[in-house]
């Protein structure tokens, strides 16, 4: 579904990724870990159009996006939600929402609001609240359903544990895998809560000083302390 | 007597209302103080000379005219100075002081083809006002009022019920996050621009129609808006409130000390909310970045 090949690129004039390359199939969960300033986001707002790419190329299903606009890669089904669970904090739930279907029709707008009612009641209920008043789960929700109202293909979560309290990391990760099966979206999943992450991944690359360390199934992870304190170090 | 001062409370109140809201339909989205805005104000009341007075074009003509090309001068700084500037990452000082530079810049090229003596755009005699509960108002002055209710109404229901009303309010609370949601921020800071200019153009033709023009005429008037919207917090409502509260200062103040103090007061009402309450009437505590 994506394939990140040989991607190089960063801000200003310092590089940050060199040579990159990915796979990340239909249906699957992939996680991205490492250290902190490994340019494990750097990859996501590349992917996402954000960052424009330097050298390499990125394909989804199948075509380029290297030139994409954000605008146009969200409609070909490939949306970001970024750091930290931002909202609109300012606006209300609904609002919110409304923001996260900006390129939908009406029609398509409303459907796709219902089934994010649906797929989170909580919302249902907060819909006229102001975003920055929810509680950090909640804002959780409303970041995640914002990403899901333009039906994505691929969702791109950056580091959607943070600023969350410990008891709510369990449900949220359910979440994930619920939305992953029900709705069949591939996730592409920068995290730094390393147990938690290859708990739900199908797939696990580490980045280290912005190239890949380590690409394998979690398995090949869980248990070798050793080999993950290598790969954070 | 006390009347007359209500309805001068009223008048200035709408004046501030009208000139505030429109730089804070440019602040929100920009973060950065565009007193350029003070140019694109006065030239709404010179581009309605130039057509009525210099061209001979209808009175409705010249209006509609000078609204459109206050609208495009807005619309063209935006386009050919700051854009640019944000694209190399200017920092909003910078914003700031090119905006300063144009606004002299410009007050130079007004002051250079006018002149810098008063210009009227009135035509036939001064003519009493109406009496209305006591107290003498002008046609043009109810205008005044008139308009600056329909305004606030209309943008209030822009921002609440349309597409690109909400996408404005998107990019001035998280202008990256709002990119990431597909909404082209350029494109709505250039919207901006388009409904601030406007407005500010048809404020400036609404001032040069009750007390005539001069080229300098619009950075006073624009302090006043930049006030009311401070003591405002930035949203249209609270601007109102500011504004009423800064008409009725200024002119009941003036029943105790002279009014050439009148603009000392709106500053030392800016000054005991910046100190008090510097969020404002509505407003969100100010952000570290905003200049």
């Amino acid at each position: 579904m994506l394939e990140i090949k040989n991607l190089e690129t960063g801000y200003g004039k310092k590089q940050v990724l060199f040579d990159v390359s990915m796979n990340i199939s239909e249906g699957e969960i992939v996680g991205i870990i490492g250290p902190n300033g490994a340019g494990k986001s750097t990859i996501l707002k590349a992917v996402s159009g954000i960052l424009t790419i330097w050298n390499g190329d990125i394909l989804f299903k199948g075509n380029s996006i290297k030139k994409n606009s954000i605008a146009e890669n969200i409609k070909s089904g490939l949306t970001f939600a970024p750091q930290g669970n931002r909202v609109f904090d300012e606006l209300t739930v609904k609002d919110n929402l409304d923001l996260g279907g900006y390129l939908l029709s009406k029609n398509e707008l409303k459907d796709r609001i219902e089934q994010a009612f649906e797929t989170f009641p909580i919302l249902k209920k907060r819909s006229k609240q102001i975003a920055g008043k929810l509680s950090g789960g909640e804002q959780q929700m409303l970041a995640l359903a914002r990403a899901l109202i333009p039906n994505p293909k691929l969702l791109l979560l950056d580091e959607p544990s943070l600023g969350l309290a410990p008891n709510l990391l369990n449900d949220v990760f359910e979440k994930f895998v619920d939305i992953n099966k029900t709705f069949g979206v591939s996730m592409l999943i920068v995290e730094q809560k390393v147990n938690k992450i290859i708990k739900i991944s199908d797939k696990i690359y580490s980045i280290k000083l912005g190239k890949v360390a380590f690409e394998g199934k979690p398995k090949e992870l869980i248990g070798y302390k050793e080999k993950l304190k290598d790969l954070f170090l | 007597m006390f009347q007359q001062y209500i309805f001068n409370t009223l008048i200035t109140s709408s004046l501030y209302s009208i000139i505030g809201i429109s730089f804070a339909i440019i602040y929100r989205t920009t973060r950065f103080l565009h007193f350029t805005h003070a140019v694109v104000f006065t030239s709404g009341a010179y581009f309605t000379f130039l057509f009525y007075k210099l061209f001979g074009f209808s009175i409705y003509f010249s209006i509609t005219l000078a609204i459109i090309f206050s609208l495009l001068l807005g619309c063209l700084i935006e386009k050919s100075i700051y854009k640019p500037l944000r694209k190399k990452q200017a920092s909003s000082m910078i914003l700031l002081l090119a905006s300063l530079g144009i606004y002299i810049l410009l007050q130079n090229l007004i002051s250079m083809i006018f002149g810098d003596d008063t210009k009227s755009i009135r035509s036939g005699v001064v003519k009493e006002g109406i009496n209305i509960l006591g107290a003498r108002i002008t046609p043009i002055q109810i205008i005044i009022i008139i308009t600056s209710v329909i305004v606030t109404i209309l943008l209030l229901l822009f921002l609440k019920k349309t597409k690109t009303g909400k996408a404005m309010k998107a990019v001035a609370n998280d202008v990256e996050l709002a990119n990431i949601s597909g909404i082209s921020s350029n494109r709505v800071i250039l919207i901006s621009f388009a409904i601030g200019s406007a407005l500010a153009g048809l404020a400036g033709i609404l001032v040069a129609f009750d007390v005539d023009m001069t080229p300098t005429m619009g950075m006073n008037t624009l302090m006043m808006g930049v006030v009311a919207m401070i003591v405002g917090g930035n949203n249209i409502k609270g601007i109102v409130c500011a504004a009423l509260l800064l008409g009725f200062a200024q002119n009941f103040g003036v029943w105790y000390i002279s009014s050439q103090w009148q603009d000392a007061i709106a500053f030392v009402i800016l000054i005991i909310f910046l100190l008090f309450k510097p969020e404002g009437f509505y407003g969100k505590k100010l952000r570290k970045q905003s200049v």
